[in-house]
């Protein structure tokens, strides 16, 4: 081999491996940033008007009204102001003009479709089944990736070996253990139907991660951040508030999106809404880069950091009991990196890697 | 007028393969003033449209400069995939 091409391929090794260690970051910070959007949303639901919602209710709103109405307007304001993040941000990144040309083709029809399956459809399944079924329901949600990464192999063609089905496992069981610190006797009635819905969550998710993430071999990722929070944001507020507020009949719905708008929580929903544009952009761009397995693998480490930033910014800044890291969590946290390593590479190649340096050394 | 993303995912469909340097320079009078035009985040899209079967890597160099040159091509599954999305 000759000094310049044995150059290239070093430059060509170092820029594959560069790419590939972030995707790898860059999926995995999507996790925590969805870590810090969980946080700030549950503290801006517990401010403002939101205390007395959920509290002393004043209002008089219906039981339905709380759970199902507040849970969905609770999103839909924050996917709002997600949605001015994203669009302010593309803006003044230059971007703005290729939202307005991308959101009119195929590709950018594709992204509305997956982020209406990812938005209000999976997160409405998931708080419906949150409330018939319990908390068994994060764990199954959590089955997103595998069913994300089978729809890839069909759709995508994309790699679906044992040992990136076993990695998979290994990161559902580990967030099951996680998921068990809050499992107990809340399993109501109507538990089946419940767990129905979780699965719904589960496939919305899953077609959106790998969805969505193919749509960025084609759609610049600010850019299709921007449709999809726009898209999630826009049906949250216009089909799915109205729709709940019909069912629970209260005849309240406008007031209390209009509350919601101009209350003092805002500034929080405002902070909520950066992370969840944050979070949904990296999720696109490492799932993209990554392929679906592994992308959405290294993202449902939120498991272990949606827990870990609610105990430190709720727990710790906020001084709000409750919200303390079990043991098992750390554990389970130690268990996932090791299913994340089993889908990203034969754990074997690290003693392969290891010999074959002791090789050329010698 | 294509977005950017479009634009070099479709220019790999008229010639049997290129560089980004040669994607930027096919480019550079529709797109020069875009924000978005820049090498570092024109590989990367390239690359992710590689590593989702868009397009494949046929050969690599180093230049006079002494910088890599990735040359990519759109196989005919490829092809046939962005003519079928991008108009």
């Amino acid at each position: 081999m000759s000094g310049s091409s044995a150059a290239a391929f070093a430059a060509k090794a170092k820029l594959d491996s560069s790419f590939r260690k972030r995707g790898v970051s860059i999926a995995l910070t999507s996790g925590i940033t969805y870590g810090l959007y969980t946080a700030f949303m549950t503290y801006a639901m517990s401010q403002g008007i939101w205390s007395d919602w959920y509290g002393a209710n004043t209002t008089g709103l219906s039981a339905f009204a709380v759970i199902y109405l507040l849970g969905a307007l609770g999103a839909a304001v924050t996917d709002t102001s997600s949605a001015v993040w994203a669009f302010s941000i593309t803006a003044a990144r230059g971007r703005i003009g290729d939202f307005f040309r991308t959101i009119k083709t195929k590709p950018g029809k594709v992204m509305v479709v997956g982020a209406l399956f990812g938005g209000p459809i999976a997160s409405t399944a998931y708080v419906i089944g949150l409330q018939m079924a319990g908390s068994i329901i994060v764990p199954i949600s959590a089955l997103c990736p595998a069913i994300g990464a089978i729809i890839a192999r069909f759709l995508f063609k994309q790699p679906l070996t044992m040992r990136i089905l076993a990695g998979i496992a290994i990161c559902f069981l580990a967030s099951l253990l996680i998921a068990s610190t809050s499992l107990g006797g809340d399993a109501p009635e109507g538990m089946a139907l419940g767990l129905v819905f979780g699965f719904i969550a589960a496939i919305g998710w899953g077609f959106e991660g790998c969805v969505c993430g193919y749509g960025t071999s084609m759609i610049d990722s600010e850019v299709a951040i921007t449709i999809r929070q726009v898209t999630s944001g826009l049906s949250n507020l216009i089909i799915l508030v109205p729709i709940f507020g019909m069912m629970s009949g209260d005849g309240m719905t406008l007031s209390l999106v209009t509350q919601a708008f101009t209350d003092s929580s805002m500034l929080w929903f405002a902070v909520a809404g950066f992370f969840a544009y944050l979070n949904f952009m990296l999720w696109y761009k490492g799932n993209g880069m990554c392929g679906a397995a592994l992308g959405m693998s290294c993202n449902g480490a939120y498991s272990f950091w949606g827990p870990l930033c609610c105990w430190v910014i709720l727990g710790i800044f906020f001084g709000i009991d409750g919200w303390e890291m079990q043991p098992i969590a750390w554990f389970s946290a130690v268990l996932m990196v090791a299913g994340i390593v089993t889908i990203a590479m034969n754990p074997l190649d690290l003693f392969k890697k290891k010999e074959a340096v002791q090789y050329e050394a010698a | 007028m294509k977005p950017l993303n479009y634009a070099m995912l479709k220019h790999f469909t008229t010639v049997p393969e290129a560089c980004v340097q040669d994607v930027m320079e096919a480019l550079k009078p529709q797109y020069g003033d875009f924000k978005a035009f820049q090498k570092d985040s024109m590989i990367s899209a390239i690359m992710t449209a590689a590593a989702n079967g868009l397009l494949e890597e046929s050969r690599f160099e180093l230049d006079d400069q002494n910088e890599l040159r990735v040359y990519y091509r759109a196989h005919e599954e490829g092809a046939a995939t962005i003519n079928t999305y991008i108009e």
